[in-house]
């Protein structure tokens, strides 16, 4: 290009942009919505181009635009309003409402559906509602808040997972979770905790919940059955945060407290207890002739040091106690948008002490969310959470001596915690000092997780959208164990540390079709086409020895004596392609719902891989019909029904091939063993649910609620079904046996006082569900094949895992002897165990009645919370009786008791709940004494705060000033009095490998009073 | 038309892709292709005799829990159940692993060994090994829940191939499972070639003799017992430890004496629950586990000078008896447990020498002589027993010795407080079938009292 040429371009491009110039002209104005106040983040579009703007906090706007074009002003929940520029150089606009966009959205799986157009029983949790539980791991929050859901914490430890059921349990021996789904795509979210010995890690822990806006539970079949085979267990959708287009806004959420046990517990005895029962003990077995003498001997003996001493109390429940554990959090974000794009970012810090010594949670994360318009009709995606957790664990699973939880309740109370210069008294016996152990040893769970999901839009064409999406969820995990060479179980080997490290990367893609389109405007039609296919791959590498030349050296680089190595790959996969049809008639008066998913797993074998699931669900919205159009009490009534198919295969993997296993050595040799008895003919398991329910808002929705009912049946369970054990194996996993759930739930609000001033609403829900197996597979002599347990018995009839034991008789009032009824029910007695008939005892340890309350009051700007949670109807069994709670040798010679020994029985005549003590030991012997109601209410939270004036916090440039006192668990019922441990307990049978429901060691629920601010800038 | 592409391709390898890799496991079914593959079987039935379910601990324990050797004192709660013969169908034992040995053993026999890679004849080596160790588990089963001593005679399923035909099979009588015992283990001596014996720890041919000498004993086939022990003898293979050596060979592997034993090592052990941590505390005072303590009196039994009063120590500042010598390693159970020993050969053959009128004395007094005790000048029944228990003890023959005498036997709770006796024959010497194995299978036939 010559010189010449350059200026001729230069003095078109002049001209041409002068041109421009000259027609363009600066528009400005404010947006109120119909109450006359400023909108702000009002859409503002040039038609035709991709100018646009957005109103500030005032509503106020300013664009460039030429006479003539149309300016388009939208913002959701409004109607949207276009004006042509004319010669005003100002444009005001008033919006109005739109009543059906303003009708809620909620996300309903693959879709989301306005809340007329739902067909079935889906519940929506609020991110504001979920942050009333402070805890690492959000599941917590669903408690009493969404009816026919049970959550029950498997430990209090920070970080532990929860064990939740949605409408009762669907399987015996496969999986009873639900599915987790984040923003859209099925993750994975159980424990990733290595070592079933110490306290678990829930990858759920990862989320920071100050990022979820809100959690949908899906209940009923024409929901869960795009989740096909993952579906029988119920959904849980995670909806992640995003931004909205506006001005930037930051938000900062800080809460921080104190925590302890919710309910005390057992007390362990004392000292001076134990010498007393000793010494009785003594004389009933005739070894002494008198309590005296017995005392004196005791004395002379064990206890005579502790005499020398003046009788010292140890109290070791105190000594573990971490008194007032911190509990925090705190999160920063920033929220916007501009032209074209939105995003959320946020940063995250928790921190949780456990209630008793050695063991904590912290957890550092982030978020980033952004959504991008590549073009007028292609959107890109991105939601990012990344986090890492380290939870200092503990052996808590069971009566392991080195944990101090064990240690609170089994040892004696004549060892002391402290020498007299204040250090650790370094004792012998087989419970170590676990002050000292957790200070010098370490059990450490480590977990980084990235969530990332990305998906692509495009508008092809008018009311098609093509969208693909590509998750990974990647967890990195690591365990490390290490036991000093000094003092404890370290010591015979010098020392001993394990380490594992496991990788998980789980991948989903997802292509979708869209199509709507309008017959006219009473007949709406959407249609999705998806394809998904999901991998998780699972690599694990780990390795443990002993004997370390010092102290304080924790890598196995170090270690003397390699004991161990090993390393595994894992994978599974699953393939689906689905269908969505949503038929919308007469402004949403009649709608129907029709979804079908093919999907292939690779758990099963090739020629059953593939299982078919669908559902047929239906709404009739009777507040759109003429007859009650113009009702002035009902704003809502819908009658819905559903109906589907949906499937579980929820097993271990490689069930269907007959398998020889390798991890096995004999001689320092390589050796193998047939490991998988196999089943070729494995499939799915299948839920047929039945759901109908009625969903209302009366009297300007001062009344709302609905009301459901639901029938599952679940046949060709996938059951581990007993095996002669003569073939080498206990179980076989097989498509067999038949389980039934039904009940109902009723959700009801009351807005009892809406005001400006003063707001009061009360709501609650109550759900009730009943289990019962209805087959089991038979013998080849037509005899059921039940699976009985010390404590359980799975058998027709009965609720799976249903407490069956022989019955107890109480203590008889002359001898002190406990006592069983022969025939299991009433009438004669017996000392002897074994000759007492086991009978079922009533229930299982799942609740039957789930119940919550929620309460809310405002007036200005102060602000009251309560939700509170009931469950009844199941029972729970007292684990460790034996040692803990029996009048034997254990409590009072060899390990500690409770408190509640001391109402035993001394002499002829006594009424006592606990027979004469012995000074020998006894063997395992589980009955009814030790089965208890587990019935039990809970104040979950409590939040009284305010929120600062606005027009007060202007002047400082805050846009929302929010401070709260929150307490969780402040106060619990228990309706047994004989049951000391908390009642929410681990409710899961593992795959059939437990009874689910026995107290145990673990860190229980605790309470925990808070402050808070948000602050909103 | 890029994602439409990126969709379609994804679309045509989902079908394909749900296949799972099999990292770690193989297919049973084609995945046996060279004689060396029998080996790996072999060694991994091998692996489940270690277990703490079987020889790695409760075999031994819950024989000498219910024996007049030993009690439980309950320090972890473990064994008192035996021990006060307490067990109901609830109760666990050896059922599951015997048979889980038994179904590994029928995969290597039943192969057809002329179809695999490799030295045919070490292939029928490796199959009689197998039907030695299914001979031992039934052997086994057939001590802890044979009606033999309880006034009945049924005995339990005789299983003989992995996934089977009849996967519900009823209880064989007493004599038919003896029978088929007797039978595997006159195929396998004939199956076996002794040089392939290099290992203590892998089952060996003359093995085979020595479980049948240990089995004729037991059901008194004295005849069988006297040249089953010969076979052995004649063998030439092994010979009794000496005095010297007799507390210290517990502490070292492959014994001379030693016909087979279980390989435990520093990185392969049971850990807390190794049977030394059964027999005692990690140290002196109570701690860990240490429940199987030593009847008191047990210590008088030993004349002076007779080495394996040595095995027996004192703990707790000198209140508890103790088995301190065998399995000495407590800190992690590394120590090799031995199985079968040739003076337990000589002891059974002596015995059946006195019940069939040959020289029992010349044997008696083998042992003897090498125990630092005086010499016998003549024996008796009660003198064999007697050198049995002394010689035996802490190994788990004690109580099999007793009920196959037909003797009571005294038991006692956790401070040594007695509990009396428990008369002979008693449905409590055959141990219930478990609750598990009934509810499974309706042919299972429970035994009396349970």
């Amino acid at each position: 290009m010559t010189m010449k040429n350059y200026w001729m371009m230069l003095v078109l491009l002049c001209c041409s942009l002068t041109a421009a110039l000259a027609q363009e002209k600066n528009v400005s104005g404010t947006v109120t919505d119909q109450n006359g106040l400023p909108l702000p983040g009002v859409s503002i579009m040039v038609v035709g181009t991709t100018n646009g703007t957005q109103t500030d906090f005032d509503g106020n706007y300013a664009i460039t635009a030429s006479t003539g074009q149309i300016l388009r002003f939208s913002y959701i929940g409004q109607k949207t309003v276009d004006r042509t520029v004319g010669a005003s150089l100002i444009i005001n606009v008033q919006m109005e409402d739109d009543a059906q966009a303003l009708e809620e959205v909620v996300v309903t799986g693959y879709t989301s559906q306005r809340r007329s157009d739902i067909t079935g029983s889906v519940v929506k949790v609020e991110s504001e509602k979920l942050g009333e539980i402070i805890a690492p791991s959000v599941d917590q929050a669903l408690q009493g808040n969404v009816s026919g859901l049970t959550v029950s914490a498997t430990s209090g430890t920070p970080g532990s997972t929860s064990n939740i059921r949605i409408r009762g349990i669907s399987s015996i021996t496969a999986g009873n979770e639900p599915l987790y789904v984040i923003d859209g795509v099925p993750v994975s979210n159980g424990n990733v905790g290595t070592s079933g010995a110490y306290s678990s890690l829930s990858a759920l822990a990862g989320l920071d919940q100050n990022n979820i806006e809100s959690i949908t539970v899906l209940k009923d079949a024409s929901a869960t059955a795009q989740y096909g085979a993952r579906g029988s267990n119920g959904v849980i959708l995670i909806t992640t945060k995003g931004g909205k287009a506006g001005k930037t806004v930051f938000s900062i959420n800080s809460t921080y407290g104190f925590q302890n046990d919710a309910i005390t517990g057992p007390v362990p005895l004392t000292a001076a207890n134990r010498l007393e029962l000793a010494a009785e003990a003594y004389f009933n077995d005739g070894i002494y002739p008198s309590e005296q003498e017995a005392t004196q001997a005791l004395l002379g003996g064990p206890f005579a040091e502790w005499d020398a001493n003046g009788r010292p109390e140890a109290r070791w429940d105190r000594a573990v106690a971490n008194k007032d554990a911190i509990i925090q959090q705190h999160s920063f974000s920033a929220s916007g948008g501009g032209e074209g794009h939105t995003f959320f970012a946020s940063l995250g810090y928790m921190q949780q002490e456990a209630t008793v010594i050695g063991s904590d949670f912290e957890r550092i994360s982030g978020s980033l969310n952004f959504s991008k318009d590549l073009t007028d009709n292609i959107t890109f995606s991105s939601s990012n959470q990344a986090s890492h957790m380290l939870q200092n664990a503990f052996l808590e699973t069971s009566a392991y001596f080195e944990s101090p939880r064990t240690v609170k309740y089994f040892i004696s109370p004549l060892l002391q915690p402290y020498n007299e210069d204040g250090s650790y008294n370094l004792f012998g016996g087989s419970l170590p000092n676990p002050l000292y152990l957790t200070e010098n040893n370490t059990s450490e769970n480590r977990l980084t997780r990235i969530v990332t999901n990305n998906s692509v839009n495009w508008d092809f064409a008018e009311g098609f959208t093509f969208g693909s999406t590509f998750n990974v969820d990647f967890q990195l995990y690591n365990f490390r164990t290490y036991s000093n060479p000094t003092y404890g179980y370290g010591a015979p080997t010098s020392g001993d540390a394990s380490q594992y490290d496991r990788t998980n990367v789980f991948y989903v893609f997802q292509n979708y079709l869209d199509y709507n389109f309008d017959i006219n405007d009473d007949h709406r039609f959407k249609l999705k086409v998806l394809q998904e296919y999901q991998s998780n791959r699972r690599y694990f590498l780990g390795g443990d020895g002993q004997n370390f030349a010092d102290e304080g050296l924790e890598n196995l680089d170090n270690l003397g004596t390699p004991t161990g190595v090993s390393s595994s790959f894992n994978d599974w996969y699953v393939g689906a392609y689905m269908g969505l049809l949503n038929y919308s008639a007469f402004d949403s008066r009649y709608v129907l719902d029709l979804s079908y998913r093919r999907e292939g797993n690779s758990r099963f074998s090739k020629d059953n891989r593939w299982g078919n699931f669908w559902s047929v669900g239906a709404a009739w919205n009777l507040n759109k019909e003429n007859f009650l159009a113009d009702s002035d009490w009902v704003n809502a009534l819908k009658l819905r029904a559903s109906y589907g198919v949906t499937g579980n295969a929820l097993i271990g993997l490689n069930q269907f091939q007959s398998l020889f296993g390798y991890a096995a050595d004999y001689g320092g040799e390589g050796a193998q063993y047939v490991d998988t008895f196999g089943n070729e003919d494995l499939t799915w398991e299948t839920s047929n649910t039945l759901d109908v329910g009625v969903d209302f808002g009366l009297f300007n929705n001062v009344v709302s609620g609905s009301v459901a009912y639901f029938n599952r049946d679940s046949k060709d369970l996938l059951l581990d079904v007993p095996l002669s054990q003569t073939t080498g194996f206990a179980s076989q996993v097989q498509n067999i046996g038949e389980l039934n759930n039904k009940g109902f739930e009723i959700d009801i609000n009351f807005n009892v006082i809406d005001t400006e001033d003063m707001s009061l609403s009360i709501g609650g829900n109550i759900s009730k569900v009943k289990n019962e197996i209805t087959s089991l597979p038979v013998d080849p002599n037509g005899e059921e094949r039940t699976i009985t347990t010390v404590r359980t018995r799975i058998e027709s009839g009965h609720p799976a895992y249903a407490w069956y034991m022989p019955t107890w008789a109480g203590v008889n009032p002359e001898t002190g002897v406990e006592e069983f009824y022969i025939n299991g029910v009433d009438g004669e007695t017996t000392t002897n165990f074994n000759e007492a008939e086991a009978v079922f005892q009533g229930g299982n340890a799942v609740p039957t009645t789930t119940a919550g309350l929620n309460l809310s009051f405002s007036y200005k700007g102060f602000f009251l919370n309560a939700t509170g949670y009931y469950a009844g109807g199941h029972k729970i069994y007292e684990g460790w009786h034996l040692y803990l709670n029996q009048t034997n040798a254990y409590p009072i010679l060899a390990f500690q008791g409770y408190t509640s020994l001391l109402d035993r029985w001394q002499q002829p005549g006594d009424i006592a709940r606990n027979g004469a003590f012995t000074t020998s030991a006894e063997p395992w012997q589980r009955h009814s004494k030790y089965l208890y109601d587990a019935d039990f209410m809970r104040l979950r939270s409590l939040t009284v705060g305010y929120d600062v004036p606005s027009k007060a916090l202007e002047t400082v440039g805050l846009t929302k000033l929010r401070v709260f006192l929150r307490g969780n668990n402040l106060l619990t019922w228990v309706k047994d009095d004989n049951l000391l441990f908390d009642p929410e307990v681990d409710i899961d049978s593992q795959n059939g490998t437990v009874d689910p429901g026995e107290t145990g060691l673990e860190t229980p629920p605790t309470r925990s009073i808070s402050l808070g601010v948000n602050i909103n800038f | 038309m890029l994602l439409a592409a990126a969709g379609l391709l994804l679309g045509s390898c989902t079908a394909d892709s749900l296949e799972p890799t099999l990292s770690q496991n193989k297919s049973v079914e084609g995945s046996v292709t060279k004689v060396e593959n029998l080996y790996s079987i072999l060694k991994g039935a091998h692996n489940t005799l270690t277990g703490s379910g079987y020889y790695g601990r409760d075999m031994i324990a819950t024989n000498e829990v219910r024996s007049d050797n030993c009690f439980s004192n309950g320090n972890s709660g473990r064994f008192t159940t035996q021990g006060e013969y307490e067990y109901n169908a609830n109760t666990g034992f050896v059922w599951d692993n015997a048979y889980y040995v038994i179904a590994n053993a029928n995969i290597i026999i039943n192969t057809d060994v002329t179809t695999l890679e490799g030295d045919i004849a070490y292939g029928e080596h490796l199959q009689g090994a197998a039907m030695i160790l299914r001979a031992l588990a039934h052997f086994d089963l057939l001590r802890v829940y044979g009606q033999q001593h309880a006034g009945g005679n049924l005995g339990v399923p005789i299983v003989t191939e992995f996934k089977g035909e009849d996967l519900f099979p009823p209880r064989s009588t007493v004599d038919e499972v003896k029978a088929a015992i007797y039978n595997d283990l006159e195929t396998a001596f004939g199956m076996m070639d002794s040089s392939f014996d290099t290992s203590k720890t892998i089952v060996s041919k003359y093995m085979a003799k020595a479980l049948e000498s240990r089995v004729a004993v037991y059901f008194g086939d004295w005849g069988r017992a006297v040249s089953a022990s010969e076979a052995v003898i004649n063998s030439g293979l092994y010979s009794i430890i000496g005095a010297d050596s007799y507390v210290s060979s517990w502490a070292g592997d492959g014994g001379s004496n030693v016909l087979f034993e279980l390989a435990f090592s520093g990185a392969d052990n049971q850990g807390p629950n190794a049977l030394s941590y059964i027999y005692r505390f990690p140290a002196d005072e109570p701690g860990g586990y240490g429940d199987l303590q030593v009847v008191s009196t047990v210590i008088d039994l030993f004349e002076d000078g007779d080495v394996r009063a040595d095995i027996l120590g004192y703990q707790d500042g000198g209140t508890r008896l103790r088995n301190m010598g065998k399995y000495p390693d407590t800190a992690t159970g590394a120590d090799n447990i031995p199985l079968f020993r040739y003076e337990e050969v000589i002891l059974n053959y002596a015995e059946a020498l006195l019940e069939t009128g040959g020289d029992a004395l010349t044997q008696i007094n083998l042992i003897r002589a090498n125990r630092g005790v005086f010499i016998y000048a003549s024996v008796t029944k009660e003198d064999i027993l007697n050198e049995r228990r002394k010689e035996l003890m802490f190994e788990g023959f004690r109580y099999d010795d007793l009920v196959r005498t037909g003797q009571s036997i005294p038991y006692w709770g956790s401070t040594e407080n007695s509990l009396g006796t428990i008369g002979y024959p008693n449905n409590l010497f055959a141990y219930p079938i478990p609750i598990s194995e009934i509810n499974a299978n309706s042919n299972m036939v429970q035994n009396d009292g349970y």
